[in-house]
């Protein structure tokens, strides 16, 4: 019955009147969406009221920018660069810091009902408890640990290759907190026999992928575009890239839940990343061309795609092609 | 990239407000300066000849790259089929590096139209206010404005008579008057003294205003409490320009300047707790 109302609320809400016996609740360890799109890490997760117009515009659950423990300015511009079939990034971690953020998560834990992922970034074991415990203080719903951004040295996919120090990561973070762990990883981690070191180091879930390491080169001004060189590349380009990644993981971890994230662009392309695994969609860059209606139009057009196909409940759908 | 008919033909539209289409588009296009103006010691005037055309709408904004050097945003001054005007305050390193070494035939790098710009209207009475570089966007728009038949009203405020500039061009497009603070030229006092006092005696369908955010929000107050409506172009640091990174949101309401705004309705301003701080004193990172 609740479950009911809260899906005629949230149809009558985003406009979805065709059938109120479609189920597009979905599930990650102990976080219970609403639907399955998720504002990926790094897009706007930084200050209380963005994270709220998202959970407006109709997202299921929340990532907030990846935190460190003291602030960082990231890199001067450029920062950005539309390719055309993909973008490139070096933001360079922008984030206020851990204490900072921590008021902010705390106002954004009362204002928002959706669950909230806190992103969170070290160089040190020490950095990612620091940020860990301020984080689960001020009410994180799970932690998602980065160990993939691509572009900021001593961070990210540096930690991710040590793969000694990330088992310690894990097992450190889920000593203090029965929260659900979550990592995100890249396209180079998703070895199986690594994952199953992590898994075992008490993982809960995983998000694949982050961004790959890119380069744009602007041939008229003979120059590298990114101030920093090297940046992430997102958008539809990576999305097969994150199929394939996701397809794998799936296969090898059925019981682990995987926030499917790269060039989700469109409810078809949502219902791919499902249909190979994923119990969640992570949004990003879509948002350049779609702006956040994109997390509305994802979900009703995943509802659609259900309804026109005989499914009653998004459960189904996932990693269906593994079972044909 | 853009179909949209040349915004320097007259727009018909017997309702009297036009909102075009938000064209957008992020890629590089080549620009060579055509021509430079110093206009006061600390502002320049640059004539850039893109590759392509653009077609802004007015307070639409453009990201200047200048290779290894940064990036900046920028209102389009004027456009004019592919040649574009960029009115630039030295206020920081990237600016203060174009005044001393970007000269006439120097190549740069832009990216835009980016952001909402102001809404347009033809047949109406309307009015201009811009603080300092500020009145940038508002040249662009006030010569829309003219060739759709509006009349106009334009208060542009500056601090001394050493900062004095554009006043020639805004008043071949518009009845124009100016202020300074220490009264050498025009009316003496700020623009919000100006402005009061020309409200005591007109209204107007619609009041556009850029400048400093403290200037803009008291313009923005007196207009909406005589019932007039209004429109402010805001001035953020601004890092990705199309709306991702969230380095440029006003709080507590989580605007985006470079994808909701830059130009906002007066009435969603009002709503803000605090009054706006000026950009470059606000370091974004403590949000």
């Amino acid at each position: 019955m609740y479950k009911e109302l809260k899906n005629l609320d949230y149809f009558c809400k985003m406009g979805f009147p065709e059938d109120l016996s479609i189920d597009l609740a979905t599930s990650i360890s102990k976080l219970s969406l609403r639907n399955p799109t998720i504002l990926a890490s790094g897009i706007l997760g930084s200050s209380c009221s963005l994270l709220k117009r998202v959970e407006d515009a109709g997202a299921g659950a929340l990532t907030t920018k990846t935190i460190t423990k003291n602030p960082r300015e990231g890199y001067v511009n450029p920062v950005f660069v539309d390719l055309g079939y993909g973008y490139l990034n070096a933001i360079g971690l922008r984030n206020p810091g851990a204490d900072n953020f921590s008021k902010e998560l705390s106002k954004a834990k009362k204002n928002i009902q959706i669950p909230i992922i806190t992103s969170i970034g070290g160089s040190s074991i020490e950095e990612f408890m620091y940020v860990a415990e301020r984080m689960l203080e001020s009410g994180s719903d799970a932690l998602e640990i980065n160990l993939s951004c691509p572009h900021v040295e001593g961070y990210g996919l540096d930690i991710g290759s040590d793969i000694k120090l990330t088992q310690q990561i894990i097992k450190q973070l889920k000593s203090i907190s029965s929260k659900p762990l979550f990592a995100k990883i890249s396209l180079h981690q998703s070895r199986i026999d690594i994952l199953e070191k992590y898994i075992d180091a008490g993982l809960d879930g995983i998000s694949a992928i982050n961004t790959v390491k890119a380069l744009a080169i602007n041939i008229k001004a003979l120059s590298p575009i990114l101030s920093n060189i090297v940046g992430g590349l997102s958008g539809p380009c990576i999305k097969p890239i994150a199929l394939a990644v996701v397809y794998e993981i799936y296969r090898e971890f059925p019981d682990i839940p995987i926030i499917g994230v790269g060039g989700i662009q469109s409810p078809e392309d949502a219902v791919e990343m499902i249909l190979v695994g994923a119990s969640a969609v992570g949004i990003g860059s879509a948002i350049v061309r779609k702006d956040l209606e994109i997390f509305t139009e994802i979900t009703r057009g995943i509802g659609k795609f259900m309804l026109e196909n005989g499914f009653k409940s998004i459960r189904e759908l996932i990693g269906y092609i593994h079972r044909r | 990239m853009n179909n949209r008919s040349s915004m320097n033909k007259p727009l018909n539209d017997e309702a009297g407000s036009i909102q075009l289409p938000r064209q957008t588009q992020s890629r590089y296009i080549l620009g060579e300066v055509y021509s430079i103006r110093q206009l006061t010691p600390s502002i320049k005037e640059y004539t850039i000849k893109l590759e392509e055309e653009i077609n802004p709408n007015p307070g639409q904004f453009a990201m200047l790259w200048i290779p290894d050097i940064g990036e900046i945003p920028l209102s389009f001054a004027d456009y004019s089929t592919g040649t574009v005007k960029f009115i630039i305050c030295r206020v920081g390193f990237v600016t203060t590096y174009i005044h001393r070494n970007i000269l006439v035939g120097s190549r740069v790098y832009l990216r835009g139209p980016l952001g909402n710009g102001f809404t347009l209207c033809s047949l109406k009475n309307c009015l201009l206010i811009g603080g300092g570089y500020g009145l940038a966007p508002l040249y662009y728009l006030g010569r829309i404005l003219a060739m759709n038949n509006c009349r106009l009203k334009t208060l542009l405020g500056f601090k001394n008579s050493s900062d004095v500039f554009y006043v020639s061009e805004f008043s071949e497009i518009s009845d124009t008057y100016i202020s300074t603070e220490d009264g050498e030229e025009g009316f003496k006092g700020t623009v919000v003294d100006m402005v009061r006092k020309i409200l005591a005696e007109e209204t107007f369908d619609i009041v556009y205003v850029c400048g400093r955010e403290q200037m803009l929000m008291k313009v923005v107050k007196e207009c909406s409490a005589k019932g007039m409506k209004t429109e402010a172009s805001l001035e953020r640091i601004i890092k990705c320009g199309v709306g991702l990174c969230g380095s440029c949101s006003v709080e507590p309401l989580g605007l985006r300047v470079c994808r909701d705004g830059p130009v906002f309705d007066g009435r969603l301003l009002l709503k803000l707790e605090d009054p706006l701080k000026n950009n470059r004193e606000e370091i974004c990172i403590k949000n």
